[in-house]
């Protein structure tokens, strides 16, 4: 096993009745890395950060970490583990601090912590307030909070930017980079693509509970024969692609992606002057693996 | 690491409003019976005297803060399971309703030790419940009527004297104390089990009701498993104020709801260690 995994995941299987949520899934996440989890509503993903979490008891396969093969009987590995699975469910009558407080007791960190992760997520200014006063927005930014609350080696969030406006969402990947620069390793399941391809060193795609694929994004980035063309005028490109052996394989109101094999000075060669272009970029095709 | 856990239950408990109801339900309740029993005084003597007026000069009154207690404890204590379970339906049920599990246990914590501190919760709960009723009921009976000698039917009409009475209710709240915490225990276990904290009330008083009626009802088979029943021990405060004291029957009772509370305890533990948090 390479010294710089971390986490292990083995031959995971989990059923609930007849319905496998997890088929056979085995992956790994290397040190200080920000591993994507992917995948549709009812792939697993939940699942199997609920497995990793003690949450669910019943499941067959090994999970290590650091090398070590985590015993089902025992949750003392997760002193290294923050989680956030889910919408953060708080205890709504008590107030942020004291919420984060109830978490301190059973971890033994000190009111410091409390203050400080309150702080880290811009929550020190509602740290009175009671939780059931606060928006989803801020709840998210506070299931943050609990899970660095005992300066973990490995957060684990489960669609960290849900319910997040665009400046939250914003705020929300700065801290996940800035969490990852203090040597952290960041698990993060979320279905917006484009922060997966902004942020993930690696990923990995589930689908009904089966692995798709495990690849590092450099990797995927490369293997890749689709390019992303941004215009403003979109369908004047889409006019000029269409007489090219270019093949289109998506298109939105701003960008235009093409299946080829040429390079992408190439294709910024051929494409007529009179059609503005905002960029040119490879597409890591993670949007055609997902859906 | 224990007195932390006990100590997020307490604060889990003090700071919702359900964990009063019952306090305050009794606080207003036994004023009100107690004035009752002042107002209504001489109807109330009548019936208790009953036959016995004709053979016997009764001098003073019988009605006392004692005597009121023991009322009160008669009418209220068939209703304490609705109450003494507020908090033992909802301590685990309701962080899965909440989903407030997912967070809480996914720290480095054993569940054990998680259910434990909520099975201390529960437990310290009821018992300062049933202790609040009783010596609430008994402060305000006897400011109101004072003291005096207690009459109660036991093998007719017995007389126990002032000064015999107080260690009396003492025993009271223990035998009733046991029988309730066995009663919030059978809740507790059914909020293992779900995930509103509705069920495990309509369930539990359900099981009482239904142990009640086979106390009751005069049938051979009922008669034959009401001894082994935590149920037919709800009324067990009476015995208190028997003279002799039937220990025996006290100790069986004690023994009945130790292995009901045993095997309530056992079935929510093995539940919550082996329970998967889907919600």
């Amino acid at each position: 096993m390479s010294k710089n995994l971390i986490l292990n995941f083995e031959k995971i299987n989990k059923s609930f009745g007849q319905i496998k949520a997890i088929n056979n899934v085995s992956f790994n996440v290397d040190k200080n890395s920000i591993h994507g989890i992917l995948g549709p509503n009812g792939s697993g993903k939940s699942t199997l950060m609920r497995i990793l979490s003690g949450l669910i008891k019943s499941w067959s396969g090994d999970i290590f970490f650091n090398g070590e093969k985590i015993k089902r009987n025992s949750n003392i590995y997760l002193k290294s583990f923050g989680f956030m699975i889910e919408e953060p469910s708080f205890y709504e009558f008590l107030s942020a601090e004291e919420n984060l407080k109830i978490f301190c007791r059973m971890i033994d960190c000190n009111s410091r912590s409390v203050e400080n992760s309150l702080r880290r997520v811009d929550l020190i200014d509602w740290s009175k307030t009671k939780v059931k006063n606060f928006s989803y927005g801020m709840k998210q930014r506070l299931g943050i909070a609990q899970a660095i609350l005992h300066d973990p080696d490995i957060l684990i969030l489960d669609e960290p930017n849900n319910g997040l406006d665009p400046k939250g969402i914003l705020e929300m990947n700065k801290l996940v980079e800035s969490l990852q620069n203090e040597g952290k390793t960041i698990c993060i399941s979320t279905h917006i693509l484009e922060d997966v391809e902004q942020l993930c060193d690696t990923v990995t795609v589930l689908k009904k509970g089966k692995l798709i694929l495990n690849s590092s994004m450099k990797e995927l980035v490369r293997k890749s024969n689709l390019i992303n063309i941004k215009s403003r005028k979109i369908a004047l490109l889409e006019k000029f692609l269409q007489n090219t052996d270019y093949n289109i394989v998506r298109k939105s109101d701003k960008k235009i992606v093409v299946k080829t094999k040429r390079k992408i000075q190439e294709v910024c060669s051929i494409i007529p002057s009179h059609i503005p272009i905002s960029s040119i970029t490879k597409d890591s095709g993670l949007t055609d693996i997902f859906l | 690491m224990m007195s932390n856990l006990l100590l997020n239950e307490l604060i889990k408990m003090v700071h919702k409003k359900r964990s009063y109801i019952s306090f305050i339900l009794i606080l207003v309740l036994v004023p009100f019976i107690v004035g009752a029993i002042d107002h209504g005084g001489n109807s109330l003597e009548k019936s208790l005297y009953g036959q016995l007026s004709d053979s016997f000069l009764f001098v003073g009154s019988l009605i006392n803060g004692y005597l009121a207690t023991y009322i009160i404890i008669g009418l209220l204590i068939s209703h304490m399971p609705f109450l003494s379970t507020i908090v033992a339906s909802e301590i685990v049920s309701g962080e899965f309703s909440k989903s407030t599990f997912r967070m809480y246990l996914s720290k480095p914590i054993s569940r054990r030790r998680i259910l434990l501190s909520k099975l201390i919760i529960v437990l310290v709960y009821t018992s300062l419940l049933m202790l609040f009723f009783i010596f609430y009921a008994l402060s305000i009976s006897l400011l109101w009527l004072g003291k005096g000698d207690l009459a109660v039917f036991h093998k007719g009409l017995l007389f126990l004297s002032d000064g015999d009475v107080l260690w009396r209710f003492l025993l009271a709240f223990f035998i009733s104390n046991i029988v309730m915490i066995t009663i919030s225990l059978l809740c507790f276990l059914i909020s293992t089990f779900s995930n509103n904290s509705v069920t495990p009330i309509i369930i539990t008083i359900s099981v009482v009701f239904v142990g009640t009626a086979i106390s009751l009802i005069p049938i051979d088979l009922f008669q034959l498993i009401n001894p082994y029943l935590f149920t037919g021990y709800v009324n067990i405060f009476l015995t208190a104020f028997y003279d002799p004291i039937p220990w025996a029957k006290i100790l069986k009772m004690f023994y009945i709801c130790g292995i009901w509370s045993l095997i309530f305890i056992l079935l929510s533990f093995y539940k919550f260690e082996t329970l998967d948090i889907t919600e």
